[in-house]
């Protein structure tokens, strides 16, 4: 698409996956005179929400209520949601969802015609929507038409953001990277919104593909913009050992069953209920996935998990499901097993284990999603609202970049309505990254170069230490010195490939970079949070201790060492701190 | 662990999109069963880039799960390769043996121009959508009462077009280079849908028409696409496009 003149628009977004493209959208219909970017390192339908397979969830048949969502949101966040964000993001949800069905999103159907709604962990009735078991495709595909529809949405694909351009005060747009040509330029806007998703990638075993680098957190940091609850990691507990890649929690919610090396169902020995045949909400397999994973760890600290190649697991069990029901729900976990593991769910127990899924934090928004700098919001995993508080439930966060994304896109519209001049030092900023980049990377570093690789591969094993389900003062410690050390070796990192198309070489260092300073506010989060709730478990810590973190930890950037953690409390509006009981 | 073994790669490899390109002979002795096509290309840029003569190879990936369409590699002939409802990227190198010669080559198609070695321009598809790939009528705001009601079958037939995702390989297998089976999916998936019916002559004229303009060919039935595709979509999807566009345009309604 050709452009003329210098890159200007109302609204740019930063990423072109689901909160991104929901947010395009929104924008355009508040107010259709604006101009809108949507800048993305990839083209728009391979960012991560098309990997998303359960479903989405949305109060829709008659027995349910939107208390019960929220409530089931809450306590499986470990009472850490803002509960106002909570209430709002309950309401919302079936309006987005039965706008994506209007906008042709083909759901799964019951036999009347009616939306099928299937079970999932930790929530009390069947509300979880889904296109069969891929529902973040169809999700994104259906969006990515839409865009298509309105002219004002102009896309820059394959551009890779490196910073934020604040000025006065306002974020007023960003610097990028041309990755077909090399050219570093600026594109400004009256308002930027994140969606960039999350950092799994900081982590060496995760679900997350290569992408998933935390860019957009590091940004709105780097500016003063605190990242909130980043010490909350959730450990997904079926992945595929080697690859990682996720087996559904559809897979439990159908029936399916957790197995340890005697072939026991273990979850009963963790205060999630008694064994039945058939799946019961909030109840063992159905558990909220903070609560399984660390039940895993467990059973392999005894002794009964499974050794392999590439770690311990236990086994995921389909096969009483039988043929017919994999294939109609399940179809995708059958042929992901097949392709990756040679192995047929029909007739063979899956080997699971768990790993790295989400980022319950992120950038510190509000309810409608803007950030402490004017101009900058953000939406989706990239964001904290926050409404997943200290665990999120699976298919919330489909929803939840829909209704978000949504009000990002229509909070930062009216903030760009108001067609606040552009600073005159816009183009000057630009040029310092570009100076930045070619002087941080480019040149000849000393005498001891650094690679690349290798910091990453000591960042993973400071992070799985550091940051695994149990933490240990000792451990985090230890990670976050190690992290602060890789922050200085990068400054050394000299760049081979100096070719201007493509240059993946300088975009691995530069997310490198964002990955080691979220790194560093994970750590010092959850060195400070010293109690266990939810996803973060410390060993000497093991109970919540709401008179001290019934709150929200804000980490702010330093200009050296590690950040300053602040704490906001948590709004609580109809539903008072109480124990997290399942199986009963 | 594995064995390693050697085959010999013939990889596409072209500077840029006016410029000739050619294949170029490599031999690769480190290979295993486990590897995916991809790692197995991952390998070889090591190598290249170890000997230093020369740029790696462009080849476009993410997912690596066989849902994002990226992976776009002609293998021995065959897009995505022998397997069928398999994406380059879930193709495994246990399907090769000591001492292939594997033939590496990018999606050719006039439309889909090369960009770099085994990169293509897939912009055409995208401007196929936006000429009318969407419900862009009114359908009422959500939630009156329940949403449409869709009958089962329908959903499940709408579902099964709807799970195209968009990576060319039927344009690629085909002789006229033809993008029928994406447009017909596309086409099949909204036209069948009560929210898509309202626009369904408008929708199909207007994409089969961009089709032709972008300089994709026309379907003469010889079904490849249908064989390569790793969706297993269905070429009743072009029948279905065919009889809609010629009702719509033989009838010369309004559009």
């Amino acid at each position: 698409m050709a452009r003329y003149g210098p890159n200007e628009h109302d609204v740019l977004i930063v990423g072109g996956g689901g909160a991104g493209l929901r947010a395009a959208i929104a924008v355009a219909e508040t107010n259709p005179e604006l101009s809108i970017a949507v800048v993305s390192k990839v083209y728009p339908m391979r960012s991560h929400t098309v990997s998303a397979e359960g479903g989405s969830a949305a109060v829709i048949k008659d027995n349910d209520s939107f208390d019960d969502h929220a409530y089931d949101t809450i306590s499986g966040g470990d009472w850490l949601c803002d509960q106002d964000a909570v209430e709002a993001f309950v309401k919302e949800a079936p309006k987005e969802l039965l706008q994506l069905e209007h906008w042709g999103c083909p759901w799964s159907r019951e036999e009347d015609g009616s939306i099928a709604v299937r079970s999932f962990g930790g929530m009390t009735n069947k509300r979880t929507w889904f296109a069969a078991d891929k529902t973040g495709f169809h999700l994104l595909h259906t969006m990515f038409q839409t865009t298509m529809k309105y002219d004002p949405i102009q896309r820059y694909d394959e551009y890779y953001v490196t910073r934020l351009l604040v000025d006065n005060g306002r974020c007023q747009g960003v610097v990028a990277i041309e990755l077909a040509t090399g050219k570093i330029e600026a594109i400004a806007a009256r308002s930027v919104i994140m969606c960039t998703g999350g950092c799994g990638r900081i982590f060496p075993f995760t679900t997350n593909g290569n992408i998933k680098t935390g860019d957009g957190m590091a940004f709105a940091y780097r500016e003063g913009v605190p990242l909130k609850d980043m010490e909350f990691v959730q450990y997904h507990p079926t992945g595929l050992p080697f690859t990682g890649i996720l087996i559904t929690e559809a897979a439990r919610a159908e029936g399916g069953h957790l197995l340890n090396k005697d072939g026991y169902r273990y979850l009963q020995d963790y205060d999630l209920g008694e064994p039945k045949p058939e799946p019961i909400h909030r109840s063992m397999e159905l558990g909220p996935r903070d609560r399984l994973s660390q039940a895993f760890e467990k059973e392999e600290e005894k002794g009964r998990t499974i050794e392999g190649p590439y770690g311990s697991y236990i086994h995921l069990d389909i096969q009483h499901l039988g043929e017919e029901i994999i294939d109609r729900k399940l179809p995708f976990v059958r042929e992901l097993c097949l392709k990756y593991e040679n192995i047929d769910p029909v007739k063979e127990m899956i080997p699971v284990r768990p790993v790295v899924h989400y980022m319950m934090g992120g950038i510190d928004t509000d309810i409608h999603g803007a950030t402490k700098l004017d101009g900058l919001y953000a939406a989706g995993e990239t964001a904290c609202v926050s409404i997943n508080g200290a665990n999120r439930l699976g298919s919330n966060s489909l929803t939840e970049l829909l209704v978000f994304g949504a009000r990002a896109g229509q909070a930062a519209a009216e903030f760009a309505s108001e067609q606040k001049p552009f600073s005159s030092a816009l183009e000057a900023l630009a040029t310092d990254e570009s100076r930045r980049i070619e002087k941080g990377f480019f040149s000849e570093n000393g005498s001891n170069p650094e690679s690349i690789a290798s910091i990453r591969q000591e960042m993973y094993q400071a992070m799985e230490k550091g940051v695994g389900i149990y933490r240990s003062e000792d451990s985090l410690e230890r990670s976050q010195e190690k992290i602060q050390e890789l922050q200085e070796r990068l400054m050394n990192v000299s760049i081979e490939d100096h070719s201007y198309t493509f240059n993946t070489e300088l975009v691995a260092a530069l997310e490198l970079s964002n990955m080691l300073d979220i790194s560093e506010a994970i750590i010092q989060s959850a060195l400070q949070r010293t109690e266990s709730r939810g996803s973060h478990q410390r060993v000497n810590y093991p109970d919540r201790d709401d008179e001290h973190f019934l709150a929200h930890s804000m980490a702010y950037k330093s200009e050296v060492g590690p950040p300053k953690i602040e704490y906001q409390p948590v709004t609580i509006t109809r539903w008072p701190p109480g124990e997290r009981v399942y199986g009963h | 662990m594995a064995e390693e073994f050697s085959i010999h790669l013939k990889v596409w490899r072209q500077e840029g999109p006016d410029q000739p390109g050619k294949l170029v002979d490599y031999t690769l002795n480190n290979v295993n069963e486990h590897m995916s096509f991809l790692e197995m290309l991952d390998v070889l840029n090591e190598q290249i880039v170890a000997e230093g003569k020369e740029d790696p190879v462009e080849f476009d990936y993410d997912c690596r799960e066989g849902i994002c369409g990226s992976c776009n590699l002609v293998i021995n002939g065959r897009a995505h390769g022998p397997k069928a409802m398999t994406c380059t990227c879930q193709l495994h190198m246990r399907n090769y043996s000591d001492g292939d010669t594997i033939v590496v080559e990018p999606f050719r198609a006039k439309a889909f121009p090369v960009i770099k070695d085994l990169v293509v321009d897939r912009s055409a598809f995208d401007r196929i959508v936006e000429v009318g790939g969407y419900v862009s009528i009114k359908t009422g705001s959500a939630p009156d009462a329940n949403s449409i009601p869709i009958d089962k079958s329908v959903a499940d037939t709408a579902f099964d077009y709807a799970t195209c995702i968009g990576c060319g390989a039927c344009v690629a297998a085909c002789p006229n280079s033809s993008a029928s089976l994406f447009t017909g999916a596309k086409l099949a998936h909204l036209n069948r849908l009560p929210q898509g019916e309202p626009e369904r002559k408008k929708r199909t004229i207007a994409m089969v028409e961009q089709m032709e303009e972008e300089g994709f060919g026309d379907c003469s039935n010889y079904a490849e696409c249908e064989a390569v595709c790793p969706k297993g979509i269905s070429i009743s999807a072009i029948a279905e496009m065919r009889r809609n566009y010629m009702k719509a345009a033989l009838a010369g309604e309004e559009v």
